[in-house]
């Protein structure tokens, strides 16, 4: 039942240029019903929405925005695969978006489609700014001489949905007249008999991706190459000499069905350019926009996170009162429960960031900032398109990671998301406070505030970290790729909120649901670490603690339990951990009671303030951070009688805590969006190999 | 001349394109022969080139524009 259903679902594949308005339209069209998905072997998402008009219900699938099919990144590589039904199931339609504007631009990738043999209908978008700047697309001559149904709208203004409503209706999808002849029959004859092909331009996009598609089994990339080889078929020229073929008869069909206007930006937009692009005012507008960001971030992010915080503690709490007490009930409470809500915590960061993003991007003000940065990034083995992520990493590098998907180089991109968790992102922040009021006096010297300049340094650290980590990458991997820049820099539209809202969301789910399996096996692992020892210790803990609580007064009581939970992490596992890494982390100035703390850190930064206060016995009152300082600030060695935390300490273990990969959280999204565990394990080693140098230099230096 | 060395509010015609893997990738942006050029704006330092081309602004790195062949118009 189940199966005949889903064969009775017809499924169509939007596919068009960036910027024409595509996820516009297949927003329009399916609302909240999306699904993100994997292509298997790609780190591009698969988006899947379902539309329903009347009684008929359609699969669309929201293919990559490419100017062509042919191969130069996952993008076209995924377009190819789904069009001709390669590994996956061939759509039964295809819907390309085209811009009323670029018709030429546009119909490349479209007569290409055509040529692929596969019923399609055209959408024309973006009508009201063709109307505005004087062109007229005569439909019908159009459809006549293509045999492809069209329909003209404006997406953003919900203009012409109607039509296109219609379209799925009527299940009004043709196969297109053959637009362009290709050369090399015979060659074509064979890869069609091979692959069983229907079309001469599907046999001839199968010869020009033998080189580019990673899943192609290695036997068929062979054949292919040898009988490209023994027919003289270049691949590139090739695509040069299609392309120019193409759009050559693209420009004769145009000049019979569209008349053009003059084709100049609106002065409107060309003085909003004369800011946003200007040398000096382009950089401090840009520098404003991102200040802006951050304040709100960090504004509106915290009530949320403090909510989230406080509801997921109420809950770990009702489930241990409510349920009979035992492993089950602390594996939910403590394991399970405080596992999620470490997930969920990052949620208010997430959507906002990327909330800021999409307003960012669909305005059209993105592509400036990568035209202005571009110069600066690329000594350091960057692109233009990695500003944003290195930004947003000193928020979260979470996000910032997450942004790392419209850089297109992959040695680039790989590099943005290497150095990412080096910019100081906010939960270093309390870390940082805490170890500053340990060791910095509270002085000013020439009118500057000692703690906050050491602050300030800390971000420079990190940034530093990150540009000269990016330099060492940059010699270190290799790639066939050359680094290019090559984008439109669309002219300047109204946000659409529900572009904005769907982004929000999408991202924190795929956040949630997918780096969240990881996060919370890694919390899960690291409670059980953390309560439980060799048998027996708990336990004979558990009764001297009891004994001692029945003995005491109320004002002892106190005391003794946090002496007691002191102890119990002494005998767990994480705490004999934390002492076999004693020897290694002496010359760092680090006693045994502050490796537990590295290693718990490793479930997220911040944890290292509630770790110590643990450790140290400093009461159950975690949040008063100036109590948790003050009584840190009075512990000493047992054996020498010095200050735990003197000035060489502190500033050791903040070099640590800059440099070190201590987030669980950021390791899985990294393996989320390399999809591999190579990257994120390359990645924990060798942050913490610097770190443990940074911080042993700095530690003998203060010394 | 190249693209690279074009002067502000002066309009130039694409005369032809360097063979580099690049070519397809500029064609199918809309950089070809007989269109119109202009440059719109210049990042410092020797940062990228906004071009002006068919009434849509592309943004080049100068290795990018010194493939473009252009001529006075």
């Amino acid at each position: 039942m189940e199966v005949a259903e889903k064969k009775a679902l017809k499924s169509i594949a939007i596919i068009g240029n960036p910027n024409v308005g595509k996820s516009s339209i297949f927003n329009q069209l399916t609302g909240l019903n999306q699904k993100i998905g994997n292509y298997p072997g790609m780190t591009v998402d698969k988006m899947v929405g379902q539309v329903h008009v009347g009684e008929k219900h359609f699969e669309l699938i929201d293919l990559p925005g490419t100017y062509s099919l042919y191969p130069k990144s996952e993008d076209e590589i995924i377009a190819h695969k789904v069009l001709n039904g390669l590994g996956v199931e061939k759509p039964d339609a295809a819907l390309v978006v085209l811009d009323a504007c670029n018709l030429e631009r546009s119909l490349l990738l479209g007569t290409q489609v055509i040529d692929l043999g596969i019923p399609l209908a055209f959408v024309i978008n973006m009508k009201d700014l063709a109307e505005k700047r004087g062109v007229n697309i005569h439909t019908f001559a159009l459809y006549q001489q293509l045999g492809v149904p069209l329909v003209m709208t404006d997406a953003r203004n919900n203009q012409g949905m109607e039509a296109v409503r219609d379209l799925f209706q009527k299940e009004n999808f043709e196969v297109g007249k053959p637009f362009h002849k290709m050369g090399f029959p015979d060659l074509l004859d064979e890869v069609k008999r091979e692959f069983k092909l229907e079309t001469d331009y599907q046999a001839f996009q199968q010869l020009i991706f033998a080189d580019f598609d990673p899943l192609l089994p290695s036997d068929q990339q062979k054949w292919l190459k040898d009988k490209a080889k023994t027919h003289g078929f270049d691949g590139m020229e090739q695509q040069a000499r299609e392309t120019e073929q193409r759009l050559s008869q693209i420009k004769a069909l145009l000049s019979s069905t569209e008349s053009s206007g003059k084709g100049t930006p609106k002065k409107f937009h060309a003085a909003l350019d004369v800011v946003f692009m200007h040398p000096l005012w382009g950089y401090l507008t840009f520098l404003a926009i991102m200040l802006v960001i951050f304040q709100a971030i960090f504004a509106w992010a915290e009530t949320p996170m403090d909510l989230i915080d406080g509801a997921f503690a109420a809950a770990s709490g009702w489930v241990s009162e409510v349920f009979p007490p035992g492993v089950l009930t602390d594996l939910l409470s403590e394991g399970i429960i405080t596992g999620i809500g470490g997930v969920v915590i990052f949620i208010p960061q997430i959507a906002l960031l990327f909330g800021f993003l999409a307003f960012l991007e669909d305005t059209g003000y993105f592509s400036r900032v990568v035209y202005l940065m571009d110069r600066m990034m690329r000594p350091f083995g960057l692109h233009g398109k990695s500003v944003v992520p290195l930004i947003s990493g000193m928020a979260c590098a979470i996000p910032g990671i997450m942004a790392t998907r419209n850089i297109s180089n992959t040695k680039e991109r790989l590099i943005t998301i290497l150095v990412t968790p080096w910019m100081s992102c906010s939960a270093r922040l309390p870390v940082y406070i805490i170890l500053i009021g340990l060791t910095v006096p509270d002085q000013s010297w020439a009118g500057i505030n000692l703690q906050a300049l050491a602050l300030l340094f800390m971000y420079l650290l990190g940034t530093v970290f990150t540009l000269l980590g990016a330099l060492a990458l940059k010699y270190v991997l290799r790639t066939k790729e050359k680094s290019f820049l090559m984008t439109d820099l669309p002219i300047y539209r109204l946000p659409r909120w529900q572009t904005v809202l769907l982004t929000m969301y999408n991202k924190s789910k795929i956040f949630v649901l997918e780096a969240g399996k990881v996060i919370l096996a890694i919390s899960i692992v690291l409670w059980v670490l953390a309560s439980y020892g060799p048998s027996g210790q708990m336990e004979a803990l558990e009764v001297e603690k009891e004994r001692a609580v029945a003995a005491a007064t109320e004002d002892q009581k106190h005391e003794l339990a946090s002496e007691f939970a002191s102890k119990q992490l002494e005998a767990s596992y994480i705490g004999i951990l934390g002492k076999a890494i004693e020897p290694a982390i002496r010359p760092l100035g680090y006693d045994w009671k502050i490796g537990i703390a590295l290693l718990t850190s490793f479930a997220a930064r911040e944890v290292f303030v509630a770790t110590v206060a643990t450790i140290y016995s400093v009461g159950e009152d975690v949040e008063d951070e100036l109590t948790i300082r003050e009584k840190l600030d009075k512990q000493v060695h047992a054996d020498t009688g010095e200050k735990v935390f003197n000035r060489a300490t502190g500033f050791s273990l903040m070099v640590f805590y800059a440099l070190a990969m201590q987030c669980m959280s950021t390791v899985a999204v990294v393996y989320r969006e390399t999809k591999s565990w190579k990257w994120p394990l390359i990645q924990t080693i060798g942050m913490t190999i610097v770190a443990y140098l940074g911080a042993l230099v700095t530690y003998q230096i203060f010394i | 001349m190249t693209a690279a060395k074009l002067k502000p509010r002066q309009t130039y015609e694409i005369v032809s394109l360097s063979v580099t893997p690049l070519l397809v990738r500029m064609m199918e942006m809309g950089i070809l022969p007989g269109k119109k050029i202009s440059l719109f704006k210049k990042a410092p330092f020797n940062g990228p080139m906004a071009f002006l081309i068919d009434g849509n602004i592309i943004a080049l790195r100068i290795e990018e524009a010194d493939l473009i062949q252009i001529k006075e118009a």
